[in-house]
């Protein structure tokens, strides 16, 4: 169907044909937004395209700094760092500091400039591979921003905020500073001498050395506006979500780099474009808004866009050995007359495209279905104590008979926040959010809230936002049950370790924080060390191992949750359940298994399926108008070997 | 001295059997036609050379013998059977092995195994490194090669890779062997020994197609010639033609003098505008001292490895130096400052067109406006258009043949991309150009126009320094020749005195003796005549 329809819509206007004929990307977005216009009616609507531009903006601005240093043949991996850490320090600066906010602003600009200024000079001076200096820059980058934060998140100040606002009620700021972004982008790329040097420096290293260019000075200059712009889209991202993030961006170079790629960019330098680069990052982003429109399963949401970044690039890849010959590429880009006659296909094709997407999303006034549909966004789909809450609520979604769409955040805020905004659009009758982070949730919340639709915050509490309900287990009081557990097992006295969660998270804040205020009860147990493992079970056991080293004589272990309590429990070996007692956090399968094995002495077991159960029921009663508990608590258990059938 | 006629009527009885013939073979690109109705053939223990200018369509007919392409029309006819060849398996299955001018080896590879690669003996799934030494080691002794088959392939110098090559091709029972332009980058001595190896294979009843733009080769080592003009064969001819018919087939017309020299008058009052003196770096090139004056072209000639190129771009500032100076009109440059040297008006053509001189997929438009970029600039902003216009007036002012100025150099042929290289010093008011090997891979025709220009750089009192291992040409072209030995200047011979053995003889004298007389018994020039 969706082939069809671009046969149709091409055949009349031969330059439109044209156009997509020489761009494979161009032809992969308009077959992609044709075929999520089909399969869904919220997608064309005025609303639902300023949202994919809000969503395509960070990354579209990450790729433009990036398409620079492609182009001259390098490869900047640490722009999704830097960017979070340039939003870090705006923050910090104004927030904690007093800074005046433009000084802040300003600071945050140059802490960009200054990063991408040592990879260059790391790259040029010292000779390193451009991968390694970058690879080592985005692992400093995210060191220096959770440094500056103390792992937490900073409240983004109010007037900068504003950049993740609309302009006159409709135009969001966001969408604005990518277009400008991108103009900027094809100004140095054509028309400046830096920009030209790029083309040169991609090309052929050594011939543009030869030819006068002064190549190490010029290399420093094109990381130093990579990092440049991603202070710049650090900044957006930190606006939207109100509040700068130490691990915001995570992961985001690699999607800056595929929107440069899909663009038509090679990865061996000396060809790119601003526009190619553009549509790369708008791809990527029709791809996740239309799948979440889609309701299409967070896990084959993966897959998809796997499959569709390679198809992007196999088809320009198809493309070009088709058409581009000596002749056919000198023809295209010929002298004058043809030249113009190019640009104005160009504009024929633009002016088409929005005129065809404009009039169907006029005509779209969003889905008028009446049944009740729930959105639920989970922060991450990794940890099996999210999986079952997912389970839970998606059994009760089945037994009240209402539709429930679920997504996976993967622990970014800014993508939950895309999720929400998605939601919003689509109509959705009542949202439930499980928030990646409390603070950065807010912006979006509000959008639910601007558009009537109920939310209810499921694990996590929402900031600064109205929620039908809180339906949560209490991590706080559950860190000083699981205090008083350890402490009753050894008997008052010993040595303890405790492996703590992702630096930054909630959870592991209220767990650290309770456990903190339980243990004070018992003056004879001492907390020898205190090591992040991020609430993973691999990481827990390679921490776990290293502090083993350091301190021998360890009776007890408090793992922030399962995960890294089983990976303790592999590092301990023989003496864990015997010599050394490991309490973890959850309840997960898994931990239950231990405790009932004897290696895991007791785990604070939250009930995730009745929490996502308990969530949905409240979100369908907050949907019907009825009225709801403002807090719903759901109960914590400490499980050991004597209970642990019970919960199975 | 015998002449091919005579050699068949001796060698063989009946005519000698045929192994492969092409009947009017088409191929066409979108847009282009690259080959027309070409016409060849070869027979056993014949060397057949293929004779034609860049684009002529030498490389698509060779690249259709060893799979690469497919004809879109026409036979190719393999022992008296038609035959497609779909890949290089096909190639190799029928005993076709190419030697193009872009080496297929793997430098961290060693010599043995680079042979056979992808075929290594195996024993017990294991590769049998002795019998596969040993093997190499016997095709090595076939090519006269002496290096251990253990070598790594890294540090093997050019004409030794060739040799390599040629082992790989031998080590595939070879009955065709095809050779894409082997001479181009051997010294004259090298060429000799590439001569010998090839003469022994046809002596086995090895068919070699030879392709080479050295017309002099042709006569010392061909039995016929088939000549490809504009995708066609326009004719073929015995090696015993003289250069000139050669010449007038190849391009259509006739070409009046190879090397059109005019040398101006020179005031040899005038300071140089080139100066160097007591150049050094270690282990490289030792106390080069040289001048050259406005007007003046002075060539540099010498072995491949006599430190030629290494100083060159040591003056340009593209290497640093230990010791000495260079002046450019009187002024002293900073050592490895390429900016310095452009600003003094030197400019450098280098070496390797592909690998140095041009942006290969970029157009011709952002190649000749490559060194006046910074010049086009203003307040970070490049005048685009007066770039361009300076491109198009430059491409025109050069003949450089393109179908416009957004084509991709990658797309034109050796001579055109070389006007480029030096179209773009042109541009940048160049007072000294550097020229190293500047009409190397490029045809007849497209040589003259570049002497041409050397030509009207000189005549508008810029000079010219030109690296050359094309004997014919540094002594057709050059005011004075400096010879380098072992990384010092050996001697220099004014234009009058100097001949192929007196250049020769002074190329191969060792540093103890820097000779200043010509010594003739030791080497002859094999080029040329």
């Amino acid at each position: 169907m969706a082939t069809d329809t671009l046969k149709s819509s091409t055949a009349g206007a031969g330059g439109l044909r044209r156009v997509l004929l020489d761009n494979g990307a161009l032809s992969a977005l308009v077959v992609l937004v044709i075929a999520m216009s089909l399969l869904s009616g919220d997608f064309l609507t005025t609303q639902n395209l300023l949202n994919v531009g809000v969503q395509a903006a960070v990354t579209a601005i990450l790729a433009f700094g990036v398409t620079f240093v492609i182009v001259s043949a390098g490869i900047d991996l640490s722009v999704g760092s830097v960017a979070a850490l340039s939003a870090t320090v705006l923050a910090w600066a104004a927030t904690s500091e007093g800074v005046p906010v433009w000084i802040a602003v300003i600071l945050a600009v140059v802490t960009g400039i200054a990063c991408g200024f040592v990879n260059g000079a790391l790259i040029s001076y010292g000779k390193l591979p451009p991968f390694i200096a970058t690879l080592a820059m985005l692992s400093v980058g995210r060191g220096l921003s959770l440094v500056i934060s103390q792992g937490s998140p900073i409240p983004f100040p109010q007037s900068v905020s504003r950049i993740g606002d609309t302009l006159g009620g409709w135009l969001p700021v966001p969408v604005l500073v990518m277009v400008v972004m991108g103009l900027i982008t094809a100004l140095i790329l054509g028309r400046t001498f830096i920009g030209r040097s790029m083309f040169a420096i991609g090309g052929n290293e050594e011939a543009a050395r030869l030819s006068g260019l002064r190549v190490k000075r010029q290399k420093v200059v094109i990381y130093a506006l990579s990092g440049l712009f991603a202070a710049v889209a650090g900044i957006v991202l930190a606006s939207r979500l109100t509040s700068a993030q130490p691990q915001a961006a995570q992961g985001y170079e690699l999607d800056a780099i595929a929107a440069v790629v899909i663009g038509g960019a090679s990865l061996s330098g000396g060809v790119g474009k601003a526009s190619g680069t553009f549509i790369g990052a708008l791809i990527l982003a029709v791809l996740r808004n239309g799948l979440n429109l889609l309701s299409v399963s967070a896990f084959w949401q993966q897959v998809v866009i796997g499959v569709v970044i390679a198809l992007a690039v196999l088809l320009d890849t198809v493309r070009r050995k088709a058409g581009a010959t000596p002749t056919a590429a000198g023809a295209t880009s010929g002298p004058g007359g043809s030249k113009g006659r190019q640009a104005a296909q160009y504009v024929i094709a633009a002016v088409v495209a929005a005129a065809i997407i404009g009039g169907i999303s006029l005509w779209n006034n969003g889905s008028s279905g009446k049944s009740t549909k729930l959105g639920l966004s989970v922060s991450t789909l990794n940890n099996p104590f999210f999986v079952q809450m997912k389970a839970g609520a998606q059994a009760e979604a089945k037994k009240e008979g209402v539709k429930l769409t679920v997504t996976d955040a993967q622990n970014d805020a800014s993508q939950q926040a895309n999720q929400l905004q998605n939601f919003t659009s689509e109509g959705m009758s009542s949202v439930i959010v499980n928030p990646v982070d409390s603070d950065a949730v807010g912006p979006a919340v509000r959008g639910a809230n601007k558009a009537d639709i109920p939310v209810v915050a499921a694990d996590r509490g929402v900031n600064k936002a109205k929620t039908a309900t809180l339906v949560a287990s209490d991590n706080v009081a559950g860190g000083r049950q699981a205090a008083k557990t350890l402490a009753d097992k050894l008997g008052g006295t010993g040595k303890i370790v405790i492996l703590q969660g992702t630096a930054g998270t909630s959870a592991s804040r209220e767990r650290g924080q309770g456990f903190a205020e339980g243990i004070k009860a018992y003056p004879g147990i001492k907390v020898v060390a205190k090591q992040p493992a991020d609430f993973d079970r691999t990481k827990g056991l390679d921490v776990m191992t290293n502090m083993l080293q350091a301190n021998a004589g360890v009776d007890g272990v408090f793992a922030e949750n399962d995960e890294m309590a089983l990976g303790a429990i592999k590092a301990l070996g023989s003496k864990a359940g015997k010599s050394v007692a490991v309490v973890g956090f959850d309840g997960t399968p898994d931990g239950l298994k231990a405790v009932e094995a004897g290696t895991l002495y007791a785990s604070v077991a939250q009930q995730p399926k009745e929490l996502g159960r308990i969530a949905v029921q409240n979100a369908v009663r907050a949907a019907k108008d009825k009225k709801v508990a403002e807090m719903v608590k759901v109960p914590v258990k400490v499980v050991t070997s004597k209970n642990v059938a019970s919960f199975k | 001295m015998s002449n091919p006629e005579e050699r068949q009527a001796q060698e063989s009885a009946g005519p000698p059997e045929e192994l492969l013939r092409i009947e009017g073979i088409r191929k066409t690109f979108p847009g282009v036609v690259a080959l027309d109705s070409v016409d060849f053939d070869l027979r056993r223990g014949e060397v057949h050379v293929l004779l034609g200018e860049n684009g002529a369509g030498k490389s698509t007919l060779i690249k259709m013998l060893s799979g690469a392409y497919r004809p879109d029309a026409g036979r190719i006819v393999v022992d008296g059977r038609e035959t497609r060849i779909h890949g290089a398996q096909d190639a190799e299955r029928l005993g076709i092995a190419t030697i193009y001018q872009e080496f297929n080896l793997v430098p961290d590879l060693t010599v043995a195994e680079n042979i056979f690669l992808g075929r290594q003996p195996r024993r017990l799934g294991m590769i049998d490194r002795k019998r596969m030494e040993a093997d190499a080691e016997e095709l090595l002794r076939r090519v006269g090669l002496t290096v251990s088959p253990r070598t790594r392939v890294r540090e093997l110098g050019i004409a030794r890779l060739q040799m390599v090559e040629i082992a790989k091709a031998l080590s595939l029972d070879a009955r065709v062997l095809i050779m894409d332009e082997p001479t181009a980058v051997l010294t004259s001595e090298e060429v000799d020994k590439l001569f010998g190896i090839v003469r022994a294979l046809r002596e086995d009843g090895v068919g070699v197609v030879f392709i080479t733009h050295h017309l002099e080769e042709i006569a010392a080592l061909g039995d016929r010639v088939t000549v490809i003009r504009d995708g066609k064969s326009v004719g073929q001819v015995p090696a015993s033609t003289p250069e000139a018919e050669l010449v007038r087939l190849m391009v259509g017309r006739s070409i009046e003098q190879q090397y059109p020299r005019e040398r101006p008058e020179l005031n040899t009052t005038d300071a140089p505008l080139l100066r160097v003196e007591g150049l050094t770096r270690d282990g490289v090139f030792h106390d080069v001292h040289f001048e050259v004056r406005a007007g003046e072209v002075v060539g540099i000639a010498g072995l491949v490895g006599a430190g030629r190129t290494e100083v060159v771009r040591a003056v340009f500032g593209a290497d640093p130096y230990d010791k000495g100076t260079v002046e450019v009109a009187g002024a002293r440059l900073p050592r490895h400052d390429v900016n310095a040297a452009m600003a003094a008006g030197v400019g450098l053509v280098p070496e390797d067109r592909k690998g140095q001189g041009l942006l290969l997929d970029a157009s011709v438009e952002e190649n000749l406006g490559l060194v006046t970029l910074r010049s086009a600039t203003r307040a970070g902003l490049v005048d685009r258009r007066s770039q361009r216009v300076a491109a198009a007036r430059m491409a025109e002012q050069l003949g450089v043949r393109m179908a416009g100025l957004g084509q991709h150099v990658r797309t034109l042929s050796g001579g055109n991309q070389q006007k480029v290289v030096i179209g773009k010093w042109l541009l940048a008011d160049i007072k000294v150009l550097i020229l190293d090997e500047p009409t190397r891979g490029i045809d007849v025709g497209a040589k003259v126009e570049i002497y041409q220009l050397v030509n009207e750089l000189t005549a508008a009192g810029h000079a010219v320094l030109m690296i050359s291992s094309d004997l014919p040409e540094v002594l057709g072209m050059s005011d004075r020749v400096l010879v380098m030995a072992q990384g010092r200047i050996a001697g220099e011979l004014a234009a009058g005195e100097a001949t192929q053995d007196s250049v020769m003889a002074l190329a191969v004298s060792t540093a103890a003796s820097p000779a200043t007389t010509p010594v003739h018994n030791e080497v002859e020039g094999s080029r040329g005549h």
